[in-house]
């Protein structure tokens, strides 16, 4: 199956500073590519290349199989872009902004599709404010809409939730969902915030100095950590889990009665089974699972 | 090829910033007439003292009139582009369609559109307050009219060049970079008020053939077609280099990023 986005050795350089260091990656046809790496990793040098608004030192992209750089126009009537870090004009209403757009992309039925996206993102009641007067949820959410505005095959979302309230950013992730569900929508997704990124990504891309450092599924990034942290609350038998724990050479931290093990989770199962048959009794115990965060951190050389 | 659906698209959008900007509103109608205003009272001054000398006046606020003409269209250029720097909106409309040729049309038809208004409405305060009329010109006055047009775009994409690949930083070039050429284009007096020196730069200027035929126009009724054809065949030339120089400045500007710039 041809993907909707290909990217093909893209690199940009400053002078002698290397900003996006030759990449390559595909995004098919309904499927959300989360985009993580630090500040600086390259991120939005690399969105700005996909829109065309940077030009690539070396590399291609094309989409829709038809090279980016000769079919600019034809490919752009079908991707769309949101970002918190750009705005709309302040003084023009959220209808007037979304209205210049409309007309940019030649969407048809202008107003009715305005009315029914602001509809959708529960933000109707913003249709006549001038664009500087809304919080800074509702212009993250109008700026949302403009990038629905033109029914994208792909969009390429910039932490799209940024300065949204938990139960707005909620919203717009069920609406993206829905998207996806409905019009079999591509998106290209950064964040900060891994819960997020989890959640909407079928595939992850880490970018560090540039670079492509993993790419997998959420759930497979996370589980190339295999260490979990058993914790123990040990009250009574503090003494007779403390010599247990050396005889076993087994690694761990105390805080109060609370121990922290670090385990492998394969390996938790058979080490309750030891402490039972020492006739250590722990008054509570809960497991620490990695996450992709976890990952993302240990990936990026984060110690945590 | 031109879309013009996208053309229209981003005059609705620099026609709504007027009409949201009390600014672009003042700068149209305010400026031209407080101009109109002082420098024709002025000259009734000069007048007053200096009977003889009764073409003062009119050369004056006809210099004035015309001027506007260049400094509109040049103005409108590269202040609709400072709104998109301003607005934050370079990435979006980039990002979008919009080819780099569409809004380059979409600046001269909406910049056309004001300066037609602003020098009608200047225009009438010159005849209503000092009976200053364009008769004399007649015919002449279409292709005068498209000469200082021209020239202003030149101007105006030349210092768009520079806005677009050094932003906002120089913004004062948006509203006074076609003043470098005011005092060779001999807007309020004759050529031959002006140094040698400066004449010889005058004749590669457009705009200095334009305020110099308008001025025999004013006086004599006639002017030569050959100032006509020179400033055409010279704005023609200016304009192509400007626009090039445009096209050249927004490819280096892409080389950094688009988005540095808000």
């Amino acid at each position: 199956m041809q993907p909707i986005l290909e990217v093909k050795n893209l690199t940009k350089k400053f002078n002698n500073f290397i900003a996006v260091d030759n990449i390559s990656f595909c995004v098919n046809e309904g499927e959300v590519l989360g985009f993580l790496g630090p500040n600086g990793a390259g991120k939005t040098t690399t969105i700005q290349m996909l829109l065309g608004v940077m030009t690539p030192t070396s590399g291609t992209i094309s989409y829709f199989g038809k090279q980016f750089e000769k079919y600019r126009e034809e490919i752009l009537k079908d991707v769309n872009y949101s970002s918190t870090y750009i705005s709309l004009p302040a003084y023009f209403t959220v209808a007037e902004c979304l209205q210049v757009f409309a007309r940019l992309y030649e969407v048809p039925d202008k107003e009715k599709r305005i009315i029914k996206l602001l509809s959708e993102f529960e933000i109707e009641r913003v249709k006549n404010k001038q664009f500087y007067m809304c919080s800074a949820g509702e212009k993250t959410t109008v700026l949302l809409v403009k990038a629905f505005l033109n029914y994208p095959k792909i969009i390429l979302l910039d932490e799209p939730t940024a300065s949204l309230d938990p139960d707005i950013a909620v919203r717009v992730r069920r609406f993206l969902k829905k998207e996806k569900k409905e019009y079999n929508t591509s998106m290209l997704f950064t964040s900060h915030n891994m819960a997020e990124v989890e959640e909407m990504s079928d595939r992850i891309i880490i970018l560090n100095h540039g670079k492509i450092i993993d790419e997998n599924t959420p759930e497979k990034l996370a589980n190339r950590i295999t260490q979990c942290f058993l914790e123990l609350t040990i009250a009574k038998d503090a003494k007779k889990a403390e010599i247990f724990f050396k005889e076993k050479h087994i690694q761990y931290v105390q805080e109060k009665s609370r121990y922290r093990i670090a385990l492998k989770e394969k390996d938790i199962a058979s080490f309750l089974s030891d402490i039972t048959k020492e006739n250590i009794i722990y008054e509570a115990i809960s497991i620490d699972k990695p996450d992709l965060e976890d990952y993302f951190l240990q990936a990026i050389g984060v110690n945590t | 090829m031109i879309n013009f659906n996208r053309v229209f698209a981003m005059i609705y959008r620099y026609t709504i910033n007027m009409r949201h900007s009390f600014d672009r509103i003042t700068d149209m109608f305010y400026w031209p007439a407080m101009d109109i205003l002082i420098w024709g009272l002025t000259s009734a001054y000069f007048l007053k003292n200096n009977p003889d000398q009764n073409h003062l006046q009119f050369a004056i606020i006809g210099g004035l009139v015309f001027w506007i003409v260049v400094w509109r269209a040049q103005y409108e250029v590269t202040t609709n582009l400072l709104a998109e720097l301003w607005d934050k909106n370079i990435v979006n409309i980039f990002a979008s369609p919009l080819k780099l040729s569409e809004w380059v049309t979409a600046f001269m038809l909406f910049g056309f559109i004001k300066t037609i208004i602003s020098f009608s409405f200047s225009l009438f305060i010159a005849f209503l307050l000092y009976g200053f009329s364009i008769v004399p010109i007649g015919l002449f006055l279409f292709p005068i009219m498209v000469n200082l047009i021209l020239s202003g775009w030149a101007a105006g994409f030349l210092v768009a060049g520079f806005l677009i690949r050094y932003g906002g930083t120089i913004q004062t070039l948006a509203w006074a970079g076609v003043y470098l050429i005011a005092p060779f284009s001999a807007v309020y007096y004759s050529l031959g008020t002006l140094p040698a020196w400066a004449q010889q730069v005058s004749h590669f200027l457009p705009t200095s053939y334009m305020f110099e035929g308008i001025r025999q126009l004013l006086f004599t009724g006639t002017m030569s077609s050959d100032k006509l054809l020179i400033s055409f065949v010279l704005n023609i030339i200016y304009l192509s280099i400007s626009l090039r120089f445009f096209f050249y400045m927004f490819n280096k500007s892409k080389k950094l990023g688009l988005g540095r710039l808000i």
